[in-house]
């Protein structure tokens, strides 16, 4: 009984480790080069919040709040000028470390429909889009 | 059924190597079935994890004496309670208990990060999975819990098992160990972390933001396993200290320490982008103190009250101890450039420098523990004599140190980033700094000449001065906006930004904690022989002994004392201190009684009877505010809570609102 059930055990984690289909792997995620930039320049924007507030409720001289404010803003010019030279948070790259994406077309190679998007499956026969569809 | 759980533990450990090997083979050559695969393995790994301790489990509630750990650790008549948490009460179950919850810990870290952190996520995999790997060669080679007894080649059994130790018979030791291992193995995931980073040279600070909710939630479980066995020691070791700078205390100490340093630090690093470098130091350093505390419990090297084991696990650990240094070590100076600061401490009166000192006052103390602990161990390597290094060191060392950081704890809020101005100040160390002058100089005219408790308790009000001053002002601000009343703005300003406000809170109870061990200046005790209707007197009490008992029960036998307790001739409680011998493990063991009040417990141990078995003998303690440590406590879990918790401004950020406050920096910029 126990060895029949140790056996059980391996072959199912052996199974459960090894059997991976293509839809298990996670979707690729676009990763934007600007990325970490918009993440410190919402820091600065944290930094200035607390700032205000500080000032606000009289922990900080008028003095002391002109100058830390002219430093965020000097840290936020320059951040921004950063994101311009790396062609604008708008432009997005494929992760490189990730599972290739399964091929996507606009033209069901099975039943010949057409669609706007590129789909990983045909919306009207469900047969995959990655041979000969138009991409 | 009782090789199964050995089958599971090993086919664990094979599965760990592949994970370790799948990980990091997948992320080198870019192959995506590889990693998922890997990440397949580290759920088969919980899972047969979960099954062999709950194979133990059961081995220990149906009484299974074949099983060797299940004959030492338990035995028929013990509650089911202490049963089940004879599942840590030996070394072989306790490795067993740490790997569970580190590969309970990869799961939730695989599943909370599959669409995140995508280039280091396999490192950390792999990083965890190194740990995993490593405890699991003990539990299947080293300390096995599924071991068998047998005569020969036939399996056999005994009649009834040893027992477990009755000073773990308690309640709060029946979950400090499981606690206390949740904070000691849950610092794997910034360690994990921090090497993915580092390997991958990952850009930007977001693995941070993932770490440091992390590093408070294992900090958090940390904190509650210290006080659990503080308050353990107090309510059942009968010498009514809660802390004894036991090596084995210290050893839970130190991670601790370090973990609230980094927690502290990595604020620099998000805000100003400074002390990288020291923020992967303090992981690093946090997660090898936790495995040098394990090594510290389960080897035996140091003696301790807790003495848990005398095992050959030592050189296992002083290598893995090697490994994780060297390998961080290495990471660390060839990342350098990686880690280059992008800001500068401007002035020495700014918060940043007030994190600094309180970065540096915190390695002190951490590195005079560690010094202290390992002294024995030093000395007789160098001298060939081993030589203890007393309370009266760590004291000297401790409270100075302790005292510091108590009174940053109130500089640092009061404190602008970059600078302060001598006008800011003034304006903001006025007030607090008259209360705790008032207070020392109140309390010395009122007789108080203890030094470091005139001190203490001075800078108590300090900062709690400040801390008071903090939330009045954000409340009155909110409160003149709104127009709600004071207490609705001051819950308001603390769900705006849950992190400084619910870090403030956390403060309060270190504080209260403070409060309660400079009570511990004014502790008195006295230990009497006494038969029935003796009195004897201690600070204001009046004791009288009503009745002396003694009985058994199926577990163990009892002495049991009765004690009238009054004050000015007005009867107060009677107290039922007992003294217990359990016949399994033929051990004793204390049950205090305590008289808990604000101002001071008092506390009477049965400590035995005399030689001639005619009188009791009785140990009478006076320990003043000492319920303060536990009020703290719970303010401490408080504000952690808090902290964890999303702030209400951020939560809207995160919804797309940009803030009015923001908007008008973008303004001016443009």
């Amino acid at each position: 009984m126990t060895a029949l059930v140790a056996v059980l055990l391996a072959l199912g984690a052996i199974l459960f480790t090894l059997a991976i289909r293509r839809n298990d792997l996670p979707e690729a995620a676009s990763v934007s080069p600007t990325a970490h930039l918009e993440e410190k320049k919402a820091i600065v924007y944290d930094n200035f919040r607390d700032l205000q507030f500080e000032y606000r409720v009289g922990k900080l001289s008028d003095t002391d709040y002109q100058v830390a404010k002219a430093v965020l803003q000097r840290e936020l010019a320059n951040l921004n000028a950063e994101i311009e030279r790396l062609g604008g948070a708008k432009t997005a790259v494929p992760a490189t470390q990730v599972k290739p994406v399964p091929a996507m077309g606009t033209v069901c190679p099975k039943c010949g429909a057409k669609f706007a998007q590129p789909l990983k499956f045909c919306g009207e026969c469900a047969a995959p889009m990655a041979k000969g569809g138009a991409a | 059924m009782e090789n199964l759980g050995a089958i599971a533990i090993l086919l664990a450990f094979c599965l760990g190597i592949y994970a370790l090997v799948g990980s990091v083979a997948g992320a080198w050559r870019q192959k995506p079935f590889l990693i998922a695969s890997a990440n397949r393995a580290i759920y088969a790994v919980w899972f047969l994890l979960t099954t062999a301790s709950a194979l133990l489990v059961y081995a220990l509630l149906t009484s299974d004496f074949r099983l060797a750990y299940v004959a030492a650790h338990s035995n028929r008549d013990m509650p089911p309670l202490y049963k089940f948490a004879a599942w840590w009460g030996g070394q072989e179950g306790s490795l067993l208990l740490w790997s569970w919850l580190l590969s309970c810990y990869s799961v939730v870290v695989l599943f909370t990060n599959r669409h995140k952190h995508r280039r280091i996520m396999p490192y950390v995999s792999a990083t965890l999975m190194t740990t995993q790997v490593f405890f699991l060669i003990f539990n299947a080679f080293v300390a096995n819990p599924f071991r068998v007894l047998a005569v020969g080649r036939e399996i056999t059994s005994v009649p009834d098992g040893n027992g477990l130790n009755p000073l773990l018979q308690y309640w709060a030791m029946a979950i400090h160990p499981p606690i206390l291992y949740l904070g000691y193995v849950g610092f794997a995931v910034p360690f994990a972390f921090a090497m993915g980073s580092l390997i991958t040279r990952e850009p930007g600070d977001g693995w941070l933001h993932t770490i440091r909710r992390w590093t408070l939630v294992t900090w958090l479980f940390q904190s509650c396993g210290i006080l659990l066995g503080a308050g353990w020691a107090y309510a059942v070791l009968g010498w009514g200290g809660y802390w004894g700078w036991d090596p084995v205390e210290n050893a839970s100490l130190l991670p601790w320490i370090t973990a609230t340093a980094f927690l502290h630090s990595v604020m620099m690093q998000e805000k100003k982008g400074m002390m990288k470098v020291w923020n992967v130091v303090l992981i690093s350093a946090t997660f090898w103190l936790c495995i040098f505390g394990t090594f510290l419990t389960r080897s035996g090297i140091v003696s301790s009250v807790h003495a848990f084991a005398q095992s050959p696990i030592g050189k296992w650990f002083t290598g893995y101890l090697a490994l994780v240094g060297a390998a961080a070590l290495y990471l660390i100076l060839s990342r350098l450039d990686y880690l280059k600061t992008r800001s500068r401490l401007e002035s020495v009166i700014s918060r940043e420098s007030s994190f600094l000192f309180n970065n540096l006052l915190l390695l002190v103390s951490c590195f005079a523990i560690l010094w202290g602990t390992l002294f024995p161990v030093i000395s007789e390597a160098v001298t060939g004599q081993k030589i203890s290094v007393d309370v009266p060191f760590f004291n000297r060392v401790q409270i100075p140190v302790g005292l510091s950081l108590l009174f940053l704890t109130g500089v640092a809020p009061l404190l602008a980033w970059r600078r302060s101005s001598p006008a800011s100040l003034k304006r903001n160390f006025m007030l607090p700094g008259i209360a705790g002058i008032g207070t020392i100089a109140v309390l010395f005219a009122a007789g108080m000449r203890h030094f470091y408790a005139l001190v203490c308790f001075g800078l108590c009000l300090f900062v709690a001065s400040t801390i008071a001053l903090e939330f009045y002002r954000g409340a009155r601000a909110i409160s003149v906006k709104t127009g709600q009343n004071l207490a609705a703005a001051v819950v308001e300003l603390t769900r705006r930004n849950t992190r400084r406000y619910g870090g403030y809170t956390v403060h309060i109870g270190i504080v209260l904690m403070f409060v309660g061990f400079a009570g511990s200046a004014f502790n008195k005790n006295l230990t009497v022989d006494v038969g029935i209707g003796d009195t004897f007197h201690l600070g204001r009490y009046d004791l009288k002994v009503l009745e002396l008992r003694e009985g058994e029960n199926p577990n163990y036998t009892w002495n049991h004392a009765v004690v009238d307790v009054s004050t000015g001739g007005s009867h107060l409680a009677n107290m039922e201190p007992e003294r217990r011998f359990y016949k399994s493990s033929q051990q004793g063991s204390a049950e205090v009684s305590i008289r808990r009040r604000l101002h001071e417990d008092l506390y009477l141990n049965f400590a035995g009877m005399t030689d001639d078995n005619a009188k009791a003998v009785m140990q009478a303690y006076v320990f003043p505010l000492v319920s303060w440590i536990w009020i703290g406590f719970w303010v401490l879990i408080l504000g952690t809570l808090i902290c964890l918790t999303p702030s209400r401004v951020r939560a809207r950020k995160a919804r797309g609102a940009e803030p009015e406050l923001a908007d008008e920096l973008v303004v001016a910029e443009r």
